[in-house]
């Protein structure tokens, strides 16, 4: 659309080259108020007035001088309200002086566009063959001096260079530990693996808190806060308490001071050969650091979700660290590690029809055997049993419950009983083993010559959560709140209790009561009896999903955000 | 004079920008007097609907811009479109997310698996260079924000040699290839950093953004887009695409008459003149010169990449880890003149100096791999460009250089063709809507 005819040009171009003047006149004024301004804000900053700093020497002097507080209150009101007037004004300023350069940049523009401009021959010289050889001849050099001046830096800095640089320590020496393997007694007293001795799910003490109350403090005795998230428990020897953490980046070891709760010593868990190189995906509710560590009192091992499998030393030296395959497991390894004298045993039931149960030698890290389990993924964890004449390493699995000689992976027996994902562990009490996983069954198989199913239960059933077996009682927790007693030999139900929270944690017995914590940090501790006997509901005041550490007179719990001690205070 | 008085203004106007910069905050009270402080809070994300807005926009002012270009041949609508997407993108969005400082999210988001990038940043990321592939350079001609504010203060653009233009073109690969490294490591976003437009649109400076921003301003005065031309890293990928695109746009309308009007009128020089008839040079020379340079193709690149990746523990001094772990050695070597924030709050975190000596070991062992490519990669260009130079292509018409082209549609005027057909079209002698 033409907004001017040709012969109204030449007047609309004065008017426009007016208006270009005006804003131009408008915007040399503004500016030069905002430089003045700047300077002067230089110059005397709002908060550096004279009076206001003797004001404050004054108070220094007299500090409880009522009248020369109010005296500096309202200057500095004073200087405040100045301050912001100020800034809105130059806020204010700032937006006028836009709108002048854009209206300055129109008028410019449209004179321009009003002027006819003939085309004119070409001013260029040289043709395209001259351009293309001057290119050649500067980009060469251009690229000569490049690359020299970057050579030469590196070479004059290269000492330098080589000082400053941060180098990766070398690998620190081998830890030397007067290995021994444990005794019974030794394991016992301590708290090695996931559900403590053996994996059992039995406390050998008894003299522990039964309420506590994290947020009034009441018998807590310390508690310290855990870096980098994990669902795994905390692991306890002579007064260390061992725990991981890791997220989609990192993966880290912590080595707590059980008597203050401080933390000795962390450990990143990096550079481990063969360590996948992008992150693993697993489920929120498993996440990257999920099995529970163990120890033999020499060394403690930590797995984590990417396959990265690591031994310290009690010091935090590394002492061996491997990367076992980056697991295919949809929701993220969780399988607890566990040690028989000096053989580390691991479930890796990674993927379906290819797991395995390996038997690192604990000092080394050397393979001594592996198992291959051809059968579906699973979450649970392998637990020891001693049956009198033998120990057996048993872990459960979709479709079978399997027993193998821990000392040459040799299976000794198996049994169809399980489905789905197998997420709970086995348990063992007075010669039989008790596995069960939500969608199946609960079987109880008595050890022997054959061992064989003699009962089964399928009404509540745990899917996270393991079992608990006593001489007398098995007791069956669920991830909705019900929580069932059974005869351990019949299976008959003495007692069904719903609680308001379900479990994923696994129970714990400790003297004659069941300790199990809820997934709202509320640990429920009923008696081990034929009648529900409700002892107590102790919080911790954040969500744990984990099982305590049981010690002499002492709890170690971990939270989702902190490791707690509780005992008598 | 009036010129020159305007000039004038202008720099002061560019003055102005900088007493935003020393707008301090105010500092709290000395003494208690019961105000409570409130607390520190990070503004919201900007909203959804605004973010598919944004890509709404874009894909809006792209289509438009490639519509105006290679259809409506309309300088004068392309500017006004130019002077929407400043403001839009620029003063209204503040200059961010835009796609050229989005390679760096993309290139984050690939190395770091735990960067979250947003979609609207790929979006940003992807779109321009998909409509380049089909159009040709329309992001530039209208819708990128910083070059519309350069194109905005050309005032009179001068021609600088060809082949410095040439050599000067090849800066952006080097800033490409630093700003890809420095944000692989996770070291710094260096587009961002030293995005001379962004403090315009936000009102607010550091004093040396503030000089180098005014620089860039005054080149562009008189060169046309600098940064554009010679250090725009997004440029890169757009010129290699612009390269292969299936359309672009066209000095003439229709047919060149060989009239040479046209040859002066771009102030990018980004017009390519026809050349003789016969190969001027001694093809023997030049078949030899091609050989030549393929064979040292592969060891210049291993000189450079070995001289770049000598040079990874200064580069890697950018990083937060690096320098953190720096300044903690001089500290307990006693050889820190002063303690930092950042000391202070590493030693108050608890973590050891081992693990931190460890991190930026693993930051410094990234920097030696990426260096290594960055020495490669610089080699590669200047080699590639060099053999490039040795191919002869006949051009009997004037035409855009498809990589540099940035569309503005300047030479249509030029063409006595374009005027035909506007006269053709509107019945017009001069049109205004050239």
């Amino acid at each position: 659309m033409k907004i001017f005819n040709a012969e109204h040009i030449p007047a609309a171009q004065k008017v426009l080259q007016r208006i270009a003047l005006i804003a131009a006149v408008f915007i040399f004024v503004i500016s030069a108020f905002f430089i003045l301004n700047y300077i002067q804000l230089k110059a005397n900053p709002p908060l550096k007035s004279p009076a206001l700093e003797k004001l404050y020497v004054q108070l220094d002097a007299d500090p409880n001088n009522a009248e020369l507080r109010e005296q500096i209150r309202a200057l500095d009101l004073l200087a405040r309200k100045a301050y912001f007037t100020r800034q809105w004004q130059v806020n204010f300023g700032g937006y006028m002086l836009l709108a002048a350069l854009v209206i300055l940049l129109l008028a410019i523009k449209s004179i321009s566009s009003m002027t006819i401009k003939y085309p004119e021959l070409p001013k260029t010289t040289g043709t395209s063959w001259e351009v293309r050889l001057m290119t050649q001849k500067w980009v060469g050099l251009a690229g000569i001096i490049l690359l020299v001046s970057v050579s030469a830096l590196a070479l004059l800095t290269r000492r330098e260079m080589k000082t400053a640089a941060f180098a990766q320590p070398p690998a620190p020496p081998a830890a030397v530990v007067d290995f021994k393997i444990p005794e019974a007694a030794d394991i016992e007293s301590n708290w090695p693996c996931f559900r403590g001795p053996w994996g059992l799910g039995i406390a050998h003490y008894d003299n522990v808190p039964q309420r506590w109350d994290g947020a009034s403090g009441e018998n807590i005795i310390w508690k310290s806060p855990i870096p980098a998230p994990g669902f795994n428990s905390p692991i306890y020897w002579n007064g260390k308490i061992f725990t991981s953490g890791a997220d989609a980046t990192i993966r880290k070891v912590y080595c707590y001071d059980a008597q203050t709760g401080n933390l000795l010593w962390q450990r990143d868990v990096t550079s481990i050969p063969g360590s996948p190189t992008e992150s693993i995906k697993v489920a929120d509710d498993t996440g990257y650091a999920a099995p529970t560590m163990t120890t033999d009192g020499n060394f403690v091992f930590a797995i984590f979700a990417n396959g990265d499998l690591v031994c310290f030393d009690f010091n935090g030296n590394t002492v061996w660290a491997n990367n076992l395959g980056a697991p295919d497991n949809h929701y993220g390894h969780s399988s607890s590690l566990i040690i028989h004298r000096d053989l580390l045993l691991i479930q890796y039931d990674h993927s379906a029809q290819a797991g395995l149960l390996l038997a690192l030698r604990a000092n080394t890290g050397e393979q001594v055997w592996e198992a291959p389990r051809e059968m579906g993924l699973s979450w649970s964890s392998p637990i020891l049993v001693n049956t009198g004449s033998r120990w057996e390493v048993i872990l459960s699995a979709n479709p079978n419950v399997i027993s193998y000689n821990p000392e040459t992976g040799e299976e000794l027996w198996r049994v169809e009983c399980l489905g789905g994902e197998v997420g709970s562990s086995p348990v063992y009490a007075d010669g039989f083993v008790y596995a069960a996983n939500d969608g199946a069954k609960l079987a109880a198989i008595k050890l022997g010559a054959t061992p064989e199913i003699v009962w089964e239960f399928n009404d509540d059933l745990p899917d996270a959560a393991s079992l608990l077996a006593t001489k007398d009682y098995v007791f069956v927790p669920t991830s909705y709140g019900a929580m069932s007693c059974l005869d351990a030999k019949s299976g008959e139900k003495y007692w069904l209790h719903d609680f308001d929270s379900g479990f994923y944690a696994s129970p714990v017995l400790v003297g004659d009561n069941v300790y199990i914590m809820d997934m709202d940090g509320v640990m429920q501790i009923f008696k081990a009896d034929k009648e529900f006997t409700l002892v107590s509901s102790a919080s911790l005041g954040e969500a744990a999903t984990t099982i305590p550490v049981v010690m002499d007179n002492r709890l170690y719990i971990r939270g989702s955000e902190n490791l707690y001690c509780i005992g008598e205070k | 004079m009036k010129k020159q008085f305007i000039i004038l203004c202008f720099l002061f106007a560019l003055s102005v920008e900088f007493t935003f910069a020393v707008e301090q905050r105010f500092p709290r009270p000395d003494f208690e007097s019961g105000y409570v402080q409130p607390e520190p809070t990070s503004p919201a994300a900007r909203a959804a609907a605004w973010q598919y807005i944004d890509i709404a926009v874009l894909i809006l002012t792209l289509s438009l811009s490639s519509w105006l270009v290679l259809q409506r041949r309309s300088r004068n609508l392309i500017f006004t479109l130019m002077l929407f997407s400043l403001w839009y993108f620029g003063f209204h969005r503040q200059g961010c997310i835009c796609p050229v400082g989005s390679i760096q999210n993309v290139v984050a988001a690939l190395f770091d698996p735990a960067y979250a990038i947003p979609v609207t940043v790929v979006v940003f990321f992807i779109v321009p260079l998909i409509f380049t592939l089909f159009f040709g350079r329309t992001f530039c001609a209208a819708v990128c924000p910083l070059g519309a504010l350069q194109d905005a203060v050309i005032v009179k653009p001068q021609k600088i040699p060809a082949w410095l233009n040439q050599v000067l073109g090849l800066i952006p690969y080097l800033y490409l290839g630093f700003a890809i490294l420095y944000a692989a490591t996770g070291a710094a976003f260096l587009v961002c950093r030293f995005d001379p437009f962004v403090g315009f649109f936000r009102f607010g400076f550091n004093e040396g953004m503030f000089i180098f921003s005014i620089i860039i301003i005054l080149i562009g005065m008189f060169i046309a887009r600098p940064y554009c031309r010679f250090l725009c890293p997004y440029g890169v990928l757009l010129k290699w695409l612009s390269m292969l695109s299936k359309k672009h746009a066209t000095i003439t309308p229709n047919e060149c008459i060989q009239c040479h009007l046209c040859a002066d009128s771009c102030p990018f020089e980004a017009i390519q003149i026809p050349t003789p008839d016969k190969y001027p040079g001694d093809t023997t020379r030049t078949r030899r010169q091609l050989y030549l340079l393929l064979a040292l193709t592969p060891l210049i690149v291993l000189i450079s990449a070995w001289s770049f990746s000598n040079l990874s523990v200064l580069l890697s001094r950018e990083h937060y880890i690096v320098q953190l772990a720096e300044q903690i050695r001089l500290e307990d070597s006693g050889q820190a003149t002063s303690i930092t924030d950042a000391s202070k709050a590493f030693r108050g975190a608890g973590a050891t100096t081992q693990e931190l000596y460890l991190q930026a070991a693993q930051v410094q062992r990234q920097f030696k791999t990426g260096s290594w490519l960055l020495g490669a990669f610089i080699a590669l260009v200047f080699m590639m460009k060099l053999i490039y130079l040795q191919f002869w292509r006949r051009r009997t018409d004037y035409e855009p250089d498809r990589a540099n082209c940035f569309s503005c549609g300047r030479c249509y005027a030029a063409c006595p063709k374009e005027h035909e057909r506007l006269r053709e079209l509107q019945g017009v002698l001069y049109s205004e809507d050239i």
